[in-house]
């Protein structure tokens, strides 16, 4: 037994003399580094399937039953803490446990927010801790409007880029770059002026802490 | 030990082999393939612990006065469970010691005893000093409302209100350290007829 067993860790033995690998020792090579693999993910990068139109059209954008893959970096959130205005994060649904849900950071803690009707007050100043959520599509959206300032321990992670459909490879459009858009008539160049204009009405709509 | 004992002692001249043996063609690149892959299953088998207190259980200290008298200032270890609200997410129970997330704060832990679950009325402070006696709220879905033990020397839902059930880690279940004080938490809830 002593024997077998130091044959099987003696490191430096011809490759001749190796057991032969049946399928469970093959099944384990895989299983043995999931831990390493789920732990990656959890502190790193990881893929998820965006379902539901409430981030239209930035996610989903065509009402295809086709969903989106994007990857969201969980290191930025549970690491640094670093999260911002205009960034689509997912977080735990504040309603129910099991629910995920992506939206876009629009206010942070000390900003005075314009609600949409949904909500009672017309403005709102998000209290510490707390962040004010919307989807880009603001009728088919349970976010913020409906249930308030959400607690900023709810996010989990920070969408990165879309990876699926290609067509739609990249970074989520950034105000820079949207500033510069040409104003032709091609769609993609329609699309981006409107983009630029949703982008536009979301500053509209938030008073910085900082400019009060 | 004199040197030359040391030239003799068994664990040398098994260094010694191992050295003479890396000599052989190819066996240094062998061999720092084998330091390399026993590092990776080092930092496989920790990632493994690191799951297994993530998602089952694991020991932890505490601190803070806001659990007086049912947690100690400090110097207690206590376990948490980890796994039962993962596996029977509609089992949150009134008195249950749960442990979240702070909504406030997303670096911190608390520690608090969950007093209302969702659709209850609650009174927000019946002593009337954060929140006049006369106010209630009703708790809304997916939340509970949270206490410390301590009511004077904690913030909890009497200053921010219900908290998302999603900021739940576990609950508390038993408390290792100091033997002399070790139980096992149970809901101590009573009905008032």
């Amino acid at each position: 037994m002593l024997k077998r067993i130091l044959e099987r860790f003696s490191r430096l033995r011809p490759t001749t003399d190796r057991p032969k690998k049946t399928r469970q020792s093959r099944v384990w090579r895989y299983v043995y580094w999931g831990p390493t693999v789920v732990v990656l993910g959890q502190y790193f990068y990881n893929l998820k399937t965006v379902s539901g139109r409430s981030m239209q059209p930035t996610l989903n954008p065509d009402s295809s039953l086709r969903k989106d893959i994007a990857l969201f970096d969980r290191f930025a959130i549970h690491t640094l803490q670093r999260f911002q205005r205009e960034d689509i994060v997912t977080l735990k649904s504040p309603e129910n446990p099991e629910r995920t849900l992506v939206k876009r950071i629009i206010a942070l803690p000390g900003d005075l927010v314009k609600t949409l009707p949904p909500y009672k007050e017309a403005e709102v100043v998000v209290p510490t801790g707390h962040v004010w959520i919307e989807g880009d599509e603001p009728f088919r959206s349970d976010d913020s409007n409906r249930f308030g300032p959400v607690s900023a321990s709810l996010i989990d992670s920070r969408m990165v880029c879309v990876i699926w459909p290609l067509s739609r490879f990249g970074l989520p459009q950034q105000s820079t770059t949207l500033q510069a858009v040409s104003p032709g008539d091609h769609p993609s160049q329609r699309a981006a002026r409107a983009e630029f204009e949703r982008y536009r009405w979301r500053q509209s709509r938030v008073v910085r802490s900082t400019d009060f | 030990m004199a040197a030359g004992d040391m030239v003799r002692s068994r664990a040398f001249v098994w260094m010694l082999e191992r050295l003479v043996r890396l000599r052989e063609p190819g066996a240094a690149k062998q061999a720092a393939r084998n330091v390399a892959l026993r590092s990776f299953k080092v930092f496989n088998f920790f990632c493994a612990i690191h799951l297994f207190t993530d998602y089952v259980g694991r020991a932890s200290t505490m601190e803070g006065p806001s659990m007086l008298p049912t947690l100690a200032n400090e110097g207690e270890i206590v376990i948490e469970d980890r796994l039962t609200y993962r596996l029977w997410p509609n089992s949150f129970t009134r008195g249950d010691l749960v442990i979240l997330k702070s909504p406030i704060d997303s670096n911190r832990v608390i520690c608090k005893r969950i007093i209302g679950l969702p659709g209850d009325t609650i009174c927000v402070d019946p002593t009337g000093e954060k929140a006049p006696s006369t106010e209630h709220v009703v708790i809304p879905k997916g939340h509970i409302w949270i206490s410390g033990d301590n009511s004077a020397y904690s913030r909890d839902s009497r200053e921010y209100g219900p908290v998302p059930m999603a900021l739940v880690r576990g609950r508390l279940y038993a408390r290792v350290w100091p033997p002399s004080t070790a139980t096992i938490f149970r809901s101590n809830a009573r009905r008032l007829e």
